[in-house]
C-alpha cells in the first residue's frame, strides 16, 4: 500500500461508499422509471365508456349514429368513436398490436370481413351466439354472417358497406355509340368490347381493374378463378387451387393484358389509379366496388354523369355460368377482454339495427347487410347502386378463403396472382406453387 | 476506453482496476449510463436473438428450436431475393453517391458568387421525407400519367410499365436514392474539404505539384476520415433500406428489412424467420461497421490521434 492510500484513502473510501450508494440508488430509480412507464402504458379505461374502433368517419354518419345512441342512453352509457387508420392493413396492424399486448381499452371493434376468422382463434373477440342467434342471422345476407363463423360460434355482426362486392361498371354512352346494346356476359365478350369500344371512342383504355401485388389484386384474381369454376379451398378447407378451372381462370386474367383489353400498367394499379382513370373518362370498363357509383355526377371527382354508366355482374367463363363477386365490408365484434360486455352488445345492437343501417346507408351510399333493406324505397332512391347491383349483392358474393392464417395465405396469393397477370410465370406454375404453399399454411392451422 | 486492451490479465487486472479507489470511482460514475444502455439497447437486441432461436409466434413465446429459423430463412426464396436486392442496392447506390457527392463537394468548395445559395439548394432533395420522395417518384414512374415512363417510352428505351418489372424497380430505387442522399454525402465531404488548410496546397504548388498530384497526394489522404464516415453512414443506411422500397415498389420490391416487416407484422407464420432476418441484419451491419473501423482504419474518436 502506498502512502497516499494510507493518508487520504480511508476517508475517501468511506465517502466513496456513500456516493456509490447514491449512484446505485439513482440507477435503480432510472431503471424503475423505465420499467414503470413500460408497465402502465395501458391501464384499462374503466370509465364505462364504450370505445368503438373504426376507420375515419368520412361522411359523418358514424358521429351521427353515436350521438343518437348517447342521447337515448343519457346518463347510463356513452360511446365514443376511436379513429383508426383509413388503410385497412394499418388498422389491422394497430389493433392486432393492442390485442397482443392484452391491454386494450377498446370494447367494440369495427372489423373487416377477413378479420373475424383470424381474431376468433386467438380469443381476441367474443362468441356472440347467445345474443345473435340463427333467427337474427337469417336477416342478413348469408355470406356476411358466414365469414364470422368459427367452430360453431359467431364472432361478428354484419354492418354497413357489407357486402362490398366487385362489379363491372361500363360506359353506357360509349357502348351505344359502338352499337352495342348490352354489357358483356363473358370474359371473351368483355375483351372484344373493350378493344373495339376504346378504339371507336378514341380513348386510352378498354378495361381497367386492380391488379397490383396486394389484397385488392387477390380479390380481382379470385373472381376470375371462381367464374371459371375453380376455387382455393373446398368446404373442408382442403386446398384445391391446382385445378384446370383455376388455371383457366388465371389464363383469362393474364389474357386481359396480352389481348390489349387492359393496359399493362394495371398490374401495378390499386383502387386509386384505376378509379381515377375511369372517372377521368380514360377507360370503357372498370371492375370496382359499389362505392364508385356514388361519385358519379360529383363534378369535383369526375366528369361522368350517372346516366353514362351502367353496372353489370362480373363476367363469366361461358354464358349461363354463375357469376361471383369478391366480398368486402365491415362488421362489428366485441373485444374478448372488455369488462363492459353488456353495454358493448347494446351498442352493436343499436348500430346494426335496421333503422341505423338504413340511416348510414342513405348518408354514405353504402350497401346494407340486411336483406330487407334491399326492398326499401328510400334507399333505392338515395343509393341507386343498391338497386342496380341488388341481384349480385344478394346472391353472388363469395368470401375469400379466410382462415386463421389468412395473412399468410393472402401474401402468397397476391404474389402469385400478380406474377401470373404480368406473364412472369404461367398460370399452371402459379396454381402449382400455391397448391404447395397454401397446403403448408393450412397444415399449420390444423 | 483504453482499459479494454489491458483486459486479459485476469485477477491482477481486476485488482488493479478496482483496488484503486480513484479508478473505482470512475467505474461507479459510468455505471448508471451503462445500466441504461444495457436496459434500452442490449436487452431488446438479446431478446430479438432469443426470439429468433424459438418457435415463438406473434401471440406467444415458444420453445427453443435452435437454428431452425435461420435454416428456414436461408431456404426462403423471398429472403434470398431481399438479400440480393439489398446488396446490389447498397453497393451501387453508395458508389454512385460517393463519386457524384465528391464531385459536388469539390465544385462547391471553391469560392464563387452565390456559393451559399448553391450549397443550400443542393440539400433540397435530402430534406424531403423519404416516404414523400418515394410516392412522388412512384407517380413519375407510373405508366400513362408518369413523366419518366412517358419520356422513356417516347425515346424508345422502355415500353413496358416500369413499376411492373422488379429489375426496373430496383434500378429506379437506386436512382431515387442517389438523387436523395448524394447531397448528404456531398455535405459531409465538403465539411472534410474545409478542414484542409490552404497553405498545404500553396506549398505543393510551390514545389511544382500538378492538379492530379495535388488531388491524389493531398486532398484524398487528408479527406480519408470524412470519406470513411460518409461511406459508412450511407452503407449502413442503404443496407437497412425499408421505406423507399416499400413505398416505391408498393410491396413488389423486396429488401432485407421488408422481409422482416412482412414476417413479423403481416404474416402470422413467418414470425421466426422474420426475427432471424432481423438478427441477421443487425449482425451483418455490425460486421460492416467493424470492417470500416478495423480494416479501413476509420477513427471513432479524436483521442487516438
Amino acid at each position: 500500500m502506498t502512502e497516499r492510500a494510507e493518508g487520504s484513502g480511508v476517508p475517501a473510501g468511506r465517502k466513496l461508499n456513500r456516493r456509490d450508494f447514491l449512484k446505485m440508488g439513482g440507477a435503480g430509480l432510472a431503471g424503475a422509471a423505465l420499467l414503470g412507464t413500460a408497465g402502465c402504458g395501458g391501464g384499462s379505461g374503466g370509465t364505462g365508456q364504450i370505445i368503438f374502433t373504426m376507420g375515419p368517419d368520412t361522411d359523418g354518419s358514424i358521429a351521427k349514429l353515436i350521438k343518437k345512441f348517447n342521447e337515448q342512453n343519457k346518463g347510463k352509457l356513452e360511446a365514443v368513436h376511436r379513429q383508426m387508420p383509413s388503410s385497412t392493413t394499418q388498422y389491422y396492424d394497430k389493433i392486432r398490436t393492442e390485442f397482443q399486448a392484452g391491454t386494450s381499452d377498446v370494447s367494440v371493434i369495427g372489423t373487416d370481413v377477413i378479420w373475424p376468422k383470424q381474431f376468433a382463434p386467438q380469443n381476441w373477440t367474443m362468441d356472440l351466439s347467445d345474443r345473435f342467434p340463427a333467427s337474427e342471422q337469417q336477416k342478413f345476407i348469408a355470406v356476411t354472417t358466414q365469414v364470422a363463423e368459427y367452430e360453431g360460434g359467431i364472432y361478428s355482426v354484419p354492418w354497413c358497406s357489407c357486402p362490398d362486392a366487385g362489379l363491372l361498371y361500363y360506359r353506357k354512352d360509349l357502348l351505344d355509340d359502338s352499337g352495342i346494346s348490352a354489357p358483356p356476359e363473358t370474359w371473351d365478350e368483355l375483351k372484344e368490347m373493350a378493344v373495339q369500344v376504346s378504339e371507336d371512342a378514341g380513348i386510352q383504355n378498354g378495361f381497367v381493374f386492380q391488379g397490383a401485388n396486394y389484397e385488392g389484386g387477390v380479390c380481382n384474381a379470385l373472381e376470375y378463378i371462381w367464374t371459371h369454376g375453380g376455387d382455393v379451398l373446398d368446404e373442408n378447407d382442403n386446398v384445391v387451387i391446382d385445378s384446370p378451372e383455376a388455371t383457366a381462370g388465371l389464363a383469362t386474367y393474364n389474357s386481359m393484358l396480352t389481348s390489349g383489353a387492359a393496359p399493362e400498367a394495371v398490374a401495378n394499379w390499386t383502387e386509386t389509379e384505376s378509379l381515377a382513370n375511369f372517372y377521368n373518362g380514360d377507360s370503357v370498363f372498370i371492375r370496382y366496388w359499389p362505392s364508385a357509383y356514388g361519385g358519379l355526377g360529383d363534378t369535383t371527382q369526375t366528369k361522368l354523369k350517372p346516366d353514362q354508366v351502367g353496372i353489370a355482374p362480373i363476367p363469366v367463363d361461358k354464358p349461363g355460368n354463375p357469376t361471383f363477386s369478391c366480398l368486402g365490408g365491415w362488421e362489428m365484434s366485441i373485444y374478448a377482454n372488455t369488462d363492459i360486455e353488456e353495454d358493448a352488445w347494446k351498442f352493436i345492437a343499436f348500430m346494426t339495427s335496421e333503422e341505423s343501417i338504413k340511416e348510414r346507408v342513405i348518408i354514405g351510399g353504402y350497401d346494407p347487410s340486411r336483406k330487407a333493406l334491399y326492398e326499401d324505397k328510400e334507399i333505392a332512391e338515395a343509393t341507386p347502386v343498391v338497386k342496380l347491383a341488388k341481384d349480385v349483392l344478394l346472391k353472388n358474393v363469395k368470401s375469400r378463403p379466410v382462415t386463421e392464417y389468412y395473412g399468410d395465405t393472402s401474401l402468397e396469393m397476391a404474389e402469385q396472382f400478380n406474377s401470373a397477370l404480368k406473364g412472369d410465370i404461367s398460370p399452371e406454375k402459379a396454381v402449382k406453387t400455391l397448391q404447395k404453399s397454401l397446403s403448408q399454411i393450412m397444415e399449420e392451422s390444423k | 476506453m483504453a482499459s479494454a486492451s489491458t483486459g486479459k490479465k485476469g485477477r491482477s487486472w481486476f485488482k488493479e482496476e478496482f483496488g484503486n479507489p480513484e479508478r473505482r470511482t470512475a467505474y461507479y460514475m459510468v455505471l448508471p449510463s451503462l445500466l441504461i444502455i444495457v436496459v434500452v439497447a442490449f436487452f431488446p437486441i438479446l431478446y430479438g436473438v432469443v426470439l429468433s432461436l424459438t418457435d415463438s409466434t406473434i401471440s406467444g413465446f415458444g420453445s427453443f428450436i435452435g437454428i431452425e429459423n435461420y435454416t428456414e430463412m436461408f431456404q426462403d426464396s423471398d429472403f434470398l431475393e431481399g438479400l440480393s436486392n439489398t446488396v446490389i442496392f447498397t453497393v451501387v447506390s453508395v458508389a454512385l453517391e460517393f463519386f457524384i457527392g465528391l464531385g459536388i463537394a469539390l465544385a462547391i468548395n471553391r469560392a464563387f458568387r452565390g456559393r451559399g445559395l448553391v450549397r443550400a439548394a443542393v440539400l433540397v432533395p435530402w430534406a424531403f421525407p423519404t416516404v414523400i420522395a418515394a410516392v412522388m417518384w412512384r407517380l413519375m414512374f407510373q405508366s400513362q400519367v408518369g413523366i419518366i415512363q412517358y419520356v422513356a417510352d417516347s425515346l424508345g428505351i422502355i415500353s413496358d410499365p416500369i413499376l411492373s418489372s422488379r429489375t426496373l424497380l430496383l434500378i429506379g430505387a437506386i436512382l431515387v436514392d442517389v438523387w436523395k442522399t448524394t447531397p448528404f454525402v456531398a455535405l459531409l465531404l465538403l465539411a472534410g474539404l474545409q478542414t484542409i488548410p490552404g497553405e498545404v496546397y500553396e506549398a505543393a504548388r510551390v514545389d511544382g505539384a500538378n492538379v492530379m498530384q495535388r488531388f491524389f497526394r493531398i486532398t484524398m489522404p487528408l479527406l480519408k476520415g470524412a470519406i470513411l464516415v460518409a461511406v459508412l453512414f450511407r452503407t449502413l443506411d442503404a443496407y437497412r433500406v425499408y421505406d423507399l422500397f416499400w413505398v416505391l415498389g408498393n410491396r413488389e420490391l423486396a429488401s432485407l428489412s421488408t422481409y422482416v416487416y412482412e414476417g413479423v407484422r403481416i404474416s402470422q407464420l413467418q414470425f421466426g424467420p422474420g426475427n432471424a432476418a432481423a438478427v441477421f441484419i443487425f449482425v451483418t451491419a455490425f460486421l460492416i461497421a467493424l470492417f470500416f473501423i478495423r480494416v479501413l482504419g476509420m477513427r471513432t474518436s479524436v483521442e487516438e490521434e
